[in-house]
């Protein structure tokens, strides 16, 4: 199988204060991976550093994508790569209409013919996002706002699709609904790695997991494993 | 005459909408205030009337030239002095400062390349005068209205209906999640720093035949932009052009028929009763802090 992405002990700092501390992780092709702890591990961070959102003078260690190391390029041009984030508290264009951030969100495609099938595409997979396509991004819900942002990243064709949160403040029944999508998107080919709070539907969800902790990485296992592990229990899962 | 005032309070009226529209983009973009804007239209009204006078070429072409050199200038503004001070995390008001700062630096290098005196244009078009309603009109008042608002609904078309027009608004909203689209923030940032320098040094060439061409053109005329800007909602593209328009016919208005010495005042003070009536705007941006 394909080592999609690899962070080879990558550490982060803000200015003197290190809050990832040498982690390593890999996502191969066509698995469903996630990364769960508790508030202020560097879950986040790790992410945005990933999609070269945070500033690249913090970044220590390596970071791999389809064969090539991406750790000191912009952000933007690691999007063009095919390597798309949906961010955390969903940062979806406010004043554009719902098609237009999807439009945004194909910006780096060059098949313009292909684009509007794949946005009929997402209307399929989140039939309310078709009802409001005319309205402005502000003026959706939570719920469907983390959809827009999920069909937005998507629309790029992303082979790694990063997932920061999905579920935050989200009511229950809508999160079972985000994590439905998050299944069907796995099914039809999409690479994904993804940060949750949420550890009981992070750990039903995705095959393999790492779990961090201040920084570190403290366990990576198959996500049958971390569901059994005692110490996930008890810290994690509220068992 | 009236029909002649209004048409006086249109042209001016419209070079405030445009500089009026740079305000606007460049606070939705980087959310600063931009004072050397004004000053961008002394620029082009001097550049325009180099190539078009001392060069001889064509007016048309002059314009273009000049448009395409004041882009350039207001991305390199952007570039070489607005985000090198942003990129330190300074506070807001240092940046404007550094606009203030080169405001007057460009006013000076005007001054040293053209000399102090003030200069016209020829006659643009070979006929004086055109004729509407019965009454004759400024050939060159009638073609700055019109180029006014050509300008204007390019621009509209632009920012809503093309691929990149769409990435610079959704830049100036959201510059992080623009970025893990695939979009260069900076670039879009420049490009609309660039836009708003081009409509200015536009509305200089449009408005010299008109006024002459003088160092301190600008400064006024950017000053009373900002307060179209502010009055049509501030950072609203629309309101702009509205703002400028009704601002440019208060003022004309008051100059025909109440005194032209106190036009300023009227004007002025009805804007100071305006701000406190309906301080979001005509087109209700979102001006208070709550």
């Amino acid at each position: 199988m394909k080592r999609l992405l690899e962070l080879k002990g990558f550490c982060y700092s803000y200015g003197n204060i290190q809050v990832v501390k040498g982690i390593d992780l890999y996502v191969d092709e066509g698995e469903i991976v996630t990364l769960i702890g508790s508030n202020g591990a560097g879950k986040t961070t790790t992410m945005q550093s990933i999609s070269g959102l945070n500033p690249v003078s913090g970044v220590k260690g390596e970071i791999w994508f389809d064969g090539e190391r991406i750790d000191h390029l912009k952000g933007n041009l690691i999007a063009a790569k095919g390597l798309c984030q949906v961010l955390e508290g969903r940062h979806i264009f406010s004043q554009l209409t719902v098609e237009e951030n999807l439009m945004i969100g194909a910006y780096t495609r060059k098949d313009k013919k292909e684009i509007q099938k794949d946005i009929d595409g997402m209307y399929k997979l989140f039939p309310r996002l078709e009802e409001r396509k005319k309205q402005d991004g502000g003026t959706l819900s939570g719920g469907e706002q983390q959809m827009l942002a999920i069909a937005r990243a998507l629309v790029a064709k992303p082979k790694l699709l990063l997932l920061d949160e999905p579920s935050l403040g989200l009511a229950p029944i809508i999160v079972e609904e985000i994590f439905r999508a998050i299944v069907k998107i796995r099914e039809q080919g999409t690479t994904i790695l993804f940060v949750e709070q949420n550890s009981n539907i992070a750990l039903a969800t995705a095959e393999r997991g790492y779990v961090m902790q201040t920084g570190e990485i403290i366990m990576a296992d198959s996500c049958e494993n971390l569901r059994n592990n005692d110490e996930v229990k008890k810290a994690y899962l509220g068992e | 005459m009236l029909f002649q005032v209004i048409v006086s309070g249109f042209v001016i009226g419209c070079v405030y909408g445009l500089i009026a529209l740079g305000y606007s983009l460049i606070y939705k973009a980087s959310g600063l205030m931009n004072f050397a804007q004004g000053d961008v239209l002394t620029l082009g009204c001097f550049l325009g009337y180099t190539f078009y006078t001392l060069l001889g070429l064509p007016y048309w072409l002059s314009l273009i030239i000049t448009a395409a050199i004041a882009f350039f200038f207001g991305m390199g503004e952007e570039r070489f002095i607005i985000r090198k001070l942003q990129n330190k995390n300074v506070l807001t008001v240092y940046v404007v400062l550094a606009t203030i700062s080169i405001q007057y630096i460009l006013q000076n290098s005007i001054q040293a390349i053209w000399g102090p005196n003030m200069l016209s244009y020829p006659r643009v078009f070979p006929w004086n005068n055109v004729t509407i309603f019965g009454v004759n009109i400024q050939t060159e008042s009638v073609f700055c209205i019109i180029m006014s608002f050509i300008l204007m609904m390019l621009l509209q078309v632009f920012m809503n209906h093309t691929k990149f027009g769409t990435a610079m608004r959704a830049s100036a909203l959201d510059a992080k999640a623009a970025k893990a689209c695939g979009i260069n923030p900076s670039f879009a940032t420049g490009v609309t720093w660039g836009i708003a320098a081009a409509l200015a040094a536009t509305a200089g060439i449009l408005l010299g035949p008109i006024y002459g061409v003088f160092i301190m053109l600008g400064q006024t005329i950017g000053r009373k932009g900002f307060a179209a800007a502010i009055m049509g909602g501030y950072g609203n593209v629309i309101g702009a052009i509205v703002g400028g328009v009704l601002l440019g016919l208060i003022e004309t208005m008051s100059a025909a028929y109440w005194s032209s010495t106190y036009k300023d005042m009227i004007a002025y003070g009805l804007l100071l009763i305006f701000l406190y009536v309906k301080p979001t705007g005509i087109f209700n941006e979102k001006a208070l802090n709550r």
